[in-house]
């Protein structure tokens, strides 16, 4: 049987990445994007996206097949946590234009005060779910708490976003 | 926003950890793009197509694990001489084929087949009969379309003994090319186009 040129194998988006390329081809624009929205900072992005992936490859295999996604955005918001303990980030809106938000009624403005003023975990549940839309069993699964847990972290970071803005 | 950049950096910090063995990259020629992995001991895997097979995959898997990364760098060597080659400025290459994980007779034959040079032709029988077993023509024909390597390992330079093309794991169109490519067309082709069919199409 001969193979064509270019075809290539079938699509299988159900079935769990098996090499880091596959996860870095699936989720790498993804998880820099996130990095951006948490961070603020190019600079602080491009590491976090680095320290995710490397922290991902050293943890390999992940803990369940075909959920490496929610897997990468949990080592990414982690990731944030820790390093936010070590620094708070000095945040300009110039900084914030590549993470520009997607999503109707969150503008830049909301993403530079919750960038200021949330600390890393709440601000992790905002970008999650005002800005990237996650819904919030995936905001819980990443932040590894209870939905009712991923609701109030929002509604609290909502409101603290809100406050600033006034 | 770069991601290549970012893909590279991730490949080289995830190399000098010891975590990432097999660096990969698309390559563009004149028969489409190639998929082409290079690991610690060479050349592991080109595919002709963007993406490698799920054998490819699961076969450098076996051997090197999961530690195959997209990585410019790393598999530079192996693009640029294939480039060469296919601008017929290059006629033996300096990365080596890495053979690991294939099985013993195809190996044989993939080795026999490393040593027929640029521009010369030879036949399944005769490569199966330098791999040890001279009645194994039809085998060593399945052993060449299962060829992890090709154009590094120049199966398309063996023909079916009557002289028409036989098959090739990147389609009979490729064959061709890389044959004439190598100064062989006419003939060889001409009497293939009659005899064979084309199925790659």
């Amino acid at each position: 049987v001969e193979v064509g040129a270019g075809e290539g194998p079938p699509v299988r988006p159900d079935r769990g990445a098996r090499t880091f390329g596959e996860l870095i081809e699936r989720y790498d624009r993804e998880i820099l994007a996130y990095a951006l929205r948490l961070t603020g900072r190019r600079a602080d992005a491009e590491d976090l996206f680095q320290e995710t992936f490397l922290a991902a490859f050293r943890a390999w295999p992940p803990p369940r097949r075909g959920n490496e996604r929610a897997w990468l955005y949990r080592i990414a918001t982690n990731k944030a946590v820790d390093g936010e303990r070590r620094r708070r980030p000095a945040v300009s809106i110039d900084d914030l234009a590549p993470a520009a938000p997607e999503r109707d009624g969150v503008t830049m403005l909301d993403l530079a005060a919750a960038v200021r003023v949330l600390p890393a975990g709440q601000r992790a549940a905002f970008v999650l779910h005002a800005v990237n839309g996650h819904p919030y069993t995936e905001v819980a699964q990443v932040l590894g708490c209870t939905e009712e847990a991923a609701r109030a972290r929002v509604s609290e970071a909502m409101k603290k976003v809100r406050r600033a803005l006034q | 926003v770069n991601t290549l950049e970012l893909r590279d950096r991730l490949a080289s910090r995830a190399r000098r950890e010891g975590l990432a063995s097999v660096a990969y990259q698309t390559v563009d020629s004149p028969l489409g793009p190639l998929w082409v992995a290079v690991g610690p001991r060479g050349v592991v895997a080109i595919h002709y197509g963007a993406e490698p097979s799920e054998a490819e995959i699961e076969r450098v898997l076996r051997v090197y694990g999961p530690g195959i990364i997209p990585d410019r760098r790393g598999a530079a060597q192996a693009a640029r001489e294939l480039d060469e080659y296919f601008h017929g400025r290059r006629r033996t290459f300096d990365v080596q084929p890495d053979l690991a994980g294939l099985g013993e007779f195809t190996s044989r034959v993939l080795h026999a087949t490393a040593r027929v040079g640029y521009g010369q032709v030879t036949t399944y029988r005769e490569v199966a009969r330098r791999a040890g077993n001279e009645r194994a023509a039809r085998a060593a024909g399945g052993a060449l379309r299962s060829n992890p390597v090709p154009i590094i390992v120049p199966c398309h330079r063996v023909l079916a003994t009557g002289g028409t093309l036989g098959g090739y794991g990147g389609g009979i169109r490729a064959k061709e090319f890389l044959l004439s490519l190598e100064g062989r067309d006419s003939t060889v082709t001409d009497r293939a186009r009659r005899t064979v069919p084309d199925r790659a199409r």
